[in-house]
C-alpha cells in the first residue's frame, strides 16, 4: 500500500504560460475588488487624516480617542454589539438544534419565521417595535386592559428596548449559520463519543460544541459586525440618549459637515469589526 | 473468568419501531474471546441488535448481560463497549492521536497512561507514525484503522463492528478481514461484527448468526453453517446451491423421498408424505456421471464459467429446474455448452427444506 503511494506520479508544477493565463482570468475580479472596495477604503483612510484645509492631521483621532465623551460613544457601540451578540447566541444555539431536528411542515414554518422578516426593511421592523413598546403602544394597552398594571411602563427609548429590538432584528444572522452546521452534523459523532465513555454533558462540551464552532463563529462575526455598526435600530429605539459610532458618523457628515471626523469614526468602527473577524478566523482554524 | 464462561448473554430481546418488529425474542450467548458475526440482509435487525448491545437503542423487552453485569438499561457511556461505526465517525476536530485518546480522556485516565495506551493502540494497527495527522488527511483504510485503535484503546468488554469494512474496496477489505481477525485474536478481544457480506462472515468469525426478519435463523461455526444450513434462508444466504422443488412421497429415519421434475431424489429432512419441499445441495457435491446409490439428474449445459481454481457449470434440467455444479481445476473433463450431461451427488449432502419458507 505504502509503495503504491510512493510510486504515484508526482504532479508537475504548472508551466509559466499556464500561470499567466490563470492570472489573466483572475484579473477582472481583482480589478472590481480594487475599485469597489479598496479605493473607497483608501479614500476613507485618507480623509480621516486631513484637516479642513487639506493638510495632514491626527486631530480627529485624538478627539475621538482622547475625549471621555467619544470613548463613551465607542463603548456604547461595543456594548450594543456585545450584548446583542451574546443574547442572540443564547437564543439561537438551541433554536438551531430545534430547527435541525424539526421535520416536514414544522421545519418549513420555522424556517419561514426566520426568513420572512429578512424581506422587511430594518426601518419597518424598528418602527414596529416602537409601536409595540411606546407608552400608548400595544404591550402597555394590553397590560392595562388586563389590569396587570395601572400606569404604562416606560419601555421605548430605554436600553432594554434597544437590545430587544437589535436581538430580534439580527437573530436570523445567528440562527442560520449555526443551523447550517448543525443540520450537517452526523449523529454518529455523539454516539461514538457516548460509547467511548462520554456522559451527555461531556459529549456536548468535547464533541458537539467544537464541531458546531464554525457556525457559532460565523454567526457571532455576522451579528457583532451588524449590531456594532447599527444605525437605524439605536436611532429609532433609543435615540439621542445612546450615541453610537454609527450615529456619530451620521451626525459628523450630515449635521456638523466634518467629513474628517466622520471618516475617523468610520475607521475606528472598521477596526473593531476587522479585529472581530480576524479573531473569528483564528478561532475557527482547524487543528493540524 | 474462564475462557468458556458466557461473556455476553442476550435473552429474549425484542424491539419494535412503531408497527414494525425489528427484533423478535432474540437469544444469543457469546463466550469470552469469541468472534461472532451477525449476518443477514438489510432490515433483518442485525444493526438494531448491535445498537442494543452498545446501549444506543435499548430493547423493549429482554435483558442483556455483559461481563456478568446486567446492562439492559445502562446508558452507553457506562457500558465499556467499543464500537467501530460504518463510516467510522472519527472526530474531525481532533488528530489521530486525539481520537484514540478520547475514550481514556473522558474516563479521567492520567496523561502518561493515555500517551502509552495511544501509542500502543496505534502501533497495533500499524499507524504509529500518523498520530499527529488530521483525520481528513487519511485514506479510507487508515481511517478504518484509527477507528479500530480508538475502540481498542479503552479495553472494552466487547468490540462491536457495524459494517465496518464495507466502505473499503474489495482487495483492501479482504486484506483487512484476515488482518483484523489475527489482531483481535492477538488482543483476546470479544467481538461482534454486523455484515451482509457472507465472505466477511465466513472469514472473520468463530460463529455466525444468520438473521432474518428480526430472528436468528441459525447460529453455527462457518464450516457447519455452509455444510449444514438449518433453513432455506440460511442455505440461500451463504454460498451457492442447487435447489429443486418437489413433493415428499416417502419418509423414514430422518430421510425423505421426493418426486421432482428431474426425477426421484433422496434427501435429509423430516417431512410427512405429501409435503411440498425444496431439495438442495452445494455445487461442489456434484460430480459428472451416474453413481448408484446417489442422487442424479441429467440436462443440457446452459453455461460454463471458468473462475481460475474452479469452473461453474449451469445445467438446464428441464421443467424449470436447474443444476449448479462446481468442478475443481484438477478435473480432466469439463463439459461444454449444449452438451448433454448427467450429474450425481451424495444423498448425505442433500437437504430438504419446507417450500413455504422460501424468501
Amino acid at each position: 500500500m505504502t509503495e503504491a503511494v510512493l510510486s504515484a506520479p508526482v504532479v508537475k508544477p504548472a508551466p509559466d504560460r499556464e500561470r499567466l493565463a490563470a492570472l489573466g482570468f483572475v484579473a477582472p475580479s481583482v480589478l472590481i475588488i480594487a475599485v469597489v472596495f479598496v479605493l473607497p477604503l483608501a479614500l476613507l483612510l485618507g480623509v480621516s487624516v486631513l484637516d479642513s484645509k487639506g493638510g495632514p492631521t491626527t486631530a480627529h483621532y485624538v478627539r475621538l480617542l482622547g475625549t471621555p465623551y467619544y470613548l463613551g460613544v465607542i463603548w456604547n457601540s461595543l456594548r450594543l454589539g456585545l450584548l446583542t451578540t451574546l443574547i442572540a447566541f443564547v437564543i439561537s444555539y438551541p433554536a438551531a438544534f430545534a430547527l435541525a431536528r424539526a421535520r416536514g411542515p414544522l421545519r418549513s414554518a420555522l424556517l419561514a419565521t426566520l426568513f420572512l422578516p429578512l424581506a422587511a426593511s430594518v426601518i419597518v421592523k424598528a418602527f414596529a417595535w416602537t409601536i409595540l413598546l411606546r407608552s400608548d403602544g400595544l404591550i402597555n394597552t394590553v397590560l392595562i386592559a388586563l389590569g396587570i398594571i395601572e400606569d404604562p411602563i416606560r419601555m421605548i427609548f430605554t436600553q432594554t428596548a434597544l437590545i430587544i429590538g437589535a436581538v430580534n432584528i439580527f437573530l436570523p444572522f445567528m440562527v442560520l449559520p449555526i443551523y447550517a452546521v448543525v443540520a450537517q452534523l452526523d449523529g454518529r459523532y455523539a454516539e461514538a463519543a457516548a460509547t467511548l465513555g462520554a456522559s451527555p454533558a461531556v459529549v456536548f462540551l468535547r464533541v458537539i460544541l467544537p464541531l458546531t464552532l464554525p457556525g457559532i463563529i460565523a454567526g457571532v462575526a455576522l451579528v457583532f459586525s451588524l449590531s456594532v455598526s447599527a444605525y437605524v435600530v439605536p436611532t429609532l429605539l433609543i435615540g439621542e440618549k445612546y450615541p453610537t459610532l454609527a450615529t456619530t458618523i451620521a451626525k459628523a457628515y450630515l449635521l456638523a459637515r466634518d467629513p474628517g471626523f466622520g471618516a475617523a469614526a468610520g475607521v475606528v468602527l472598521l477596526a473593531i469589526a476587522v479585529v472581530v473577524v480576524a479573531l473569528s478566523t483564528l478561532l475557527s482554524r482547524e487543528p493540524k | 473468568m474462564s475462557e468458556a464462561a458466557p461473556h455476553l448473554v442476550i435473552s429474549g430481546v425484542s424491539k419494535r419501531y412503531g408497527a414494525a418488529t425489528v427484533l423478535e425474542r432474540v437469544d444469543l450467548t457469546i463466550r469470552r474471546g469469541e468472534l461472532v458475526t451477525l449476518l443477514g440482509p438489510s432490515g433483518c435487525g442485525k444493526t438494531t441488535l448491535l445498537r442494543a448491545i452498545a446501549g444506543l437503542a435499548p430493547p423493549d423487552t429482554g435483558t442483556i448481560a455483559l461481563a456478568g453485569r446486567d446492562v439492559t438499561h445502562v446508558p452507553p457511556h457506562r457500558r465499556n463497549v467499543g464500537v467501530v461505526f460504518q463510516n467510522y465517525a472519527l472526530f474531525p476536530h481532533l488528530t489521530v492521536a486525539g481520537n484514540v485518546a478520547f475514550g481514556l480522556k473522558v474516563r479521567g485516565t492520567p496523561k502518561a497512561e493515555i500517551d502509552l495506551a495511544v501509542r500502543r493502540a496505534l502501533a497495533l494497527v500499524k499507524l504509529g507514525h500518523l498520530g499527529g495527522r488530521r483525520i481528513s488527511a487519511l485514506s479510507g483504510g487508515q481511517q478504518q484503522r484509527v477507528a479500530l485503535a480508538r475502540a481498542i484503546a479503552v479495553e472494552p468488554d466487547v468490540l462491536l463492528f457495524d459494517e465496518a469494512l464495507s466502505a473499503l474496496d474489495r482487495k483492501l477489505r479482504e486484506e483487512m478481514q484476515v488482518e483484523l481477525r489475527r489482531l483481535l485474536q492477538e488482543v483476546k478481544a470479544t467481538a461482534i461484527f454486523v455484515t451482509h457480506d457472507q465472505d466477511e462472515a465466513l472469514t472473520m468469525s468463530d460463529r455466525v448468526a444468520v438473521m432474518n426478519k428480526g430472528r436468528i435463523e441459525q447460529l453455527a461455526a462457518p464450516r457447519e453453517l455452509y455444510a449444514r444450513p438449518a433453513s432455506l434462508f440460511a442455505l440461500n444466504f451463504v454460498g451457492l446451491s442447487t435447489r429443486i422443488a418437489g413433493q415428499v412421497v416417502g419418509a423414514q429415519d430422518g430421510m425423505v423421498e421426493v418426486v421432482t421434475p428431474v426425477g426421484r431424489l433422496s434427501a435429509r429432512g423430516a417431512f410427512q408424505p405429501g409435503a411440498s419441499v425444496i431439495v438442495a445441495t452445494r455445487p461442489e457435491q456434484l460430480r459428472l456421471g451416474a453413481d448408484a446409490g446417489a442422487n442424479s439428474a441429467a440436462g443440457r449445459v446452459r453455461s460454463v464459467v471458468f473462475q481460475g481454481s474452479r469452473t461453474l457449470v449451469d445445467v438446464d434440467a428441464g421443467a424449470g429446474a436447474s443444476l449448479l455444479a462446481e468442478l475443481s481445476g484438477r478435473e480432466a473433463e469439463v463439459p461444454r455448452v449444449h452438451d448433454e450431461v448427467r450429474f450425481a451427488w451424495p444423498v448425505a449432502e442433500t437437504f430438504a427444506f419446507a417450500a413455504e419458507a422460501a424468501p
